[in-house]
């Protein structure tokens, strides 16, 4: 029994132009992710990881090629249609968090449920706080964002990003505005997201965080260098015994 | 339309999360909608006074009087005065008239028990007070009688009462006008500022025959000869008739001027209706001004707003939010603002005309249609200098908001 593919593309290609010059940031990417992978996206700055990250997100449409996610051919959707697919399917984690300032926790998570119509949350403020909780943040549910540390703000995002139960979570270096520890706790946060079922995709500069992933993925100037399996898996453990001897 | 009482909150906490900002831009629209209601009903106020005060004149009012012209600036007589013989044509003959009376006014100073004062004196006959229409405080109109055997009395205003008398009860007491004792029989009943700003309780009537035989010497014209027609409908009638004896008493040919004037009522009102309604025009202009401000106000702190949140924007639309969405949330942010101010607005500005009337009392009735000039121009200031905003936040691309620094 095959597993369901989350996400597939195929001969993925975004070309950016300005006036005449043409940029390839993405060339053929063929890429096939199954439900409850972890899997991690590395390269060089400017390899085209966010280019990718944001068309699998369906913030971004490809110049050619095709792309589904969870079953659904996304290059036929139109604009409210795709901002549907965002709202249902994806859970988006950003570097620098984008969360509503002056605005409490739980306020912040309960916003992918303002925009869904489907009807389908009943109980957005129950919601929110099982979320809160499950990043370990129930004890900050009411407090504002600007009154969190930078590792709490992530949490906040984190469980934005799975308040609506997404079939996809995606991170565009989450961990890039954190200190080690930080990050190691983040990448831990996902670990345990991605044993109780979830499919993560994160965007990461950093190897030992990418070492919590099942997989890595490489891209050279927009398109795939490697894609294999990680034998040895860090643990929260073993990081921070890493962490211990190289500082 | 579930969906569009969630963006209704959001809206809400949008406005409540940016307090001094949302307050500033409120502030704009609740001057100008203020203005606006302040300064139309000062223009209604004026006009509704001036229109009191001439509908008070008496409303079936003719006047005759010499034709006057400007010449080198100053009025210059170019007839005959009016005088008694005219006066007789027209008593005996006008069927549209009803009632009539010379009018001599004259300059004197009049002395009473507690002060003295120079005052208009106005020479009448029995029947002005009925043309006018003025009522008695107290005592009783100098009768017919009086008039033709030249008696004595007079009656005086409120104003002048109060610095010849003080406290005292005037009726059947004496004041020496230029020296000639006058019983003073009635006082005025209290009129207030007329059209002109004059103080209409500043005055004694006298009769005319009094003032043309005892006062000064025998002066013969009259200045003017102030009738009412029998009723509203005839004044026109009344009109072309007075014009007709008059040319026959002055034994004006055919296809010569007449050297008289003839003024009614509707002149009047239409007269100073004009000046009137161009004030209030202009006044409103001005105060729409000051709400075009306010407006350009709400969307110079809508963009300014809309580029402070571009992240936030960025963020929506990634989690799911349509441009639909974004669009609806900043237009309501900007119309809920500009209502707002409108409400507070049409508070601020009923307020005022009453803090305006206590310390001048100058009555400004709040014209309900300023209201709504007021609060619909809030309105749609709000959706069409919010629009523009809100259009601009709907279109921002996701990415890029995303990354806006
Ligand atoms: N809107 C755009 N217009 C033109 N070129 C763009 C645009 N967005 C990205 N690019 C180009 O596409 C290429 C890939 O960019 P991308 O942001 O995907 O890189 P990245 O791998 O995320 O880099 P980093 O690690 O620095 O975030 C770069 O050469 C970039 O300059
Ligand atoms: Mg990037």
């Amino acid at each position: 029994m095959t597993a369901k593919k989350v996400i597939e593309t195929k001969n993925l290609s975004r070309v950016f132009k300005n006036g005449d010059i043409e940029v390839y940031a993405l060339t053929n990417v063929n890429i096939s992710i199954e439900e409850g992978e972890f899997v991690a996206i590395m390269g060089a700055s400017g390899s085209g990881k966010s280019t990718l990250l944001n068309i699998l997100g369906c913030l971004d449409k490809p110049t050619s090629g095709d792309y589904y996610l969870d079953g659904i051919h996304v290059n036929k959707l139109n604009k409210n249609e795709l901002a549907a697919v965002r709202n249902q399917k994806i859970g988006f984690i950003f570097q620098s968090y984008n969360l509503l300032s002056r605005t409490s926790a739980i306020e912040n998570v309960e916003l992918p449920l303002i925009y869904n119509r489907t009807g389908k949350f009943t109980n957005p403020k129950k919601l929110a706080e099982k979320a809160l909780e499950q990043v370990g943040l129930k004890s900050r549910i009411y407090h504002k964002t600007n009154e969190l540390s930078g590792g709490e703000q992530q949490r906040v995002a984190i469980a934005r990003a799975l308040v609506n139960d997404p079939a996809l979570i995606l991170s565009d270096e989450a961990t890039g505005n954190l200190d080690s520890k930080t990050s190691i706790d983040v990448a831990d946060l996902f670990v345990k997201l991605n044993n109780e079922g979830k499919t993560i995709l994160m965007i990461t500069h950093e190897h030992d965080i990418a070492q919590f992933a099942k997989r890595i993925i490489y891209l050279r100037d927009g398109s795939v260098l490697t894609d294999e399996l990680i034998k040895n898996r860090s643990t929260k453990e073993s990081a921070l015994k890493e962490l211990a001897l190289t500082t | 339309m579930q969906q569009f009482f969630k963006t209704f909150k959001v809206a809400f906490q949008a406005i409540n999360k940016n307090r001094s900002r949302s307050l500033l831009t409120v502030l704009g629209i609740i001057i100008g909608v203020a203005a606006v209601i302040m300064t139309i009903s000062a223009g209604e106020g004026a006009t509704l006074e001036v229109q009191k005060q001439i509908s008070g004149l008496g409303t079936n009012l003719l006047m005759i009087y010499t034709k006057t012209e400007h010449r080198a600036g100053a009025h210059v007589r170019m007839g005959k005065p009016v005088n008694k013989k005219d006066f007789d044509m027209l008593q005996h003959n006008a069927v549209w008239i009803s009632k009539l009376s010379p009018l001599i006014v004259d300059v004197a100073q009049a002395i009473g028990p507690n002060g003295y004062k120079s005052i208009a004196i106005y020479g009448v006959s029995d029947q002005y007070f009925d043309i006018l229409s003025r009522d008695l405080a107290s005592g009783e109109f100098f009768k017919e009688e009086e008039v033709t055997t030249a008696g004595k009395v007079c009656v005086i205003g409120k104003t002048l009462k109060d610095e010849l008398f003080s406290d005292l009860d005037p009726i059947g007491r004496q004041i020496r006008i230029d020296k000639i004792p006058f019983t003073v029989i009635g006082l005025l009943k209290e009129e207030g500022k007329g059209a002109m700003g004059q103080d209409q309780d500043d005055i004694i009537l006298a009769p005319y025959t009094t003032i043309q035989n005892r006062l000064h010497g025998h002066r013969r014209g009259y200045d003017i000869i102030m009738a009412s027609a029998i009723n509203e409908d005839h004044i026109i009638d009344a009109e072309i008739e007075a014009t007709e004896l008059m040319r026959e008493s002055h034994k004006i040919l055919e296809g010569e001027e007449d050297d008289f004037e003839i003024t009614t009522q509707i002149e009047l009102q239409e007269i100073t209706g004009n000046v009137t309604g161009i004030l209030t025009i202009l006044l409103g202009a001005i105060a729409s001004i000051s709400l075009i401000v306010g407006g350009i106000g709400i969307m110079n702190i809508m963009l300014v707003s809309v580029t402070e949140r571009t992240r936030e924007i960025g963020t929506r639309l990634a989690i799911g939010a349509r441009e639909s969405d974004i669009l609806t949330q900043f237009l309501i942010e900007a119309i809920v603002l500009s209502l707002a101010g409108g409400v507070l607005g049409v508070v601020l500005g009923i307020a005022g005309n009453q803090i305006i009337y206590k310390l001048t009392n100058f009555f400004i009735p709040t014209a309900l249609y300023s209201i709504l000039i007021g609060f619909g121009f809030a309105a749609l200031v709000g959706i069409a200098f919010g629009y523009f905003p809100a259009r601009k936040a709907a279109k921002l691309n996701p990415i890029d908001a995303l990354r806006y620094e």
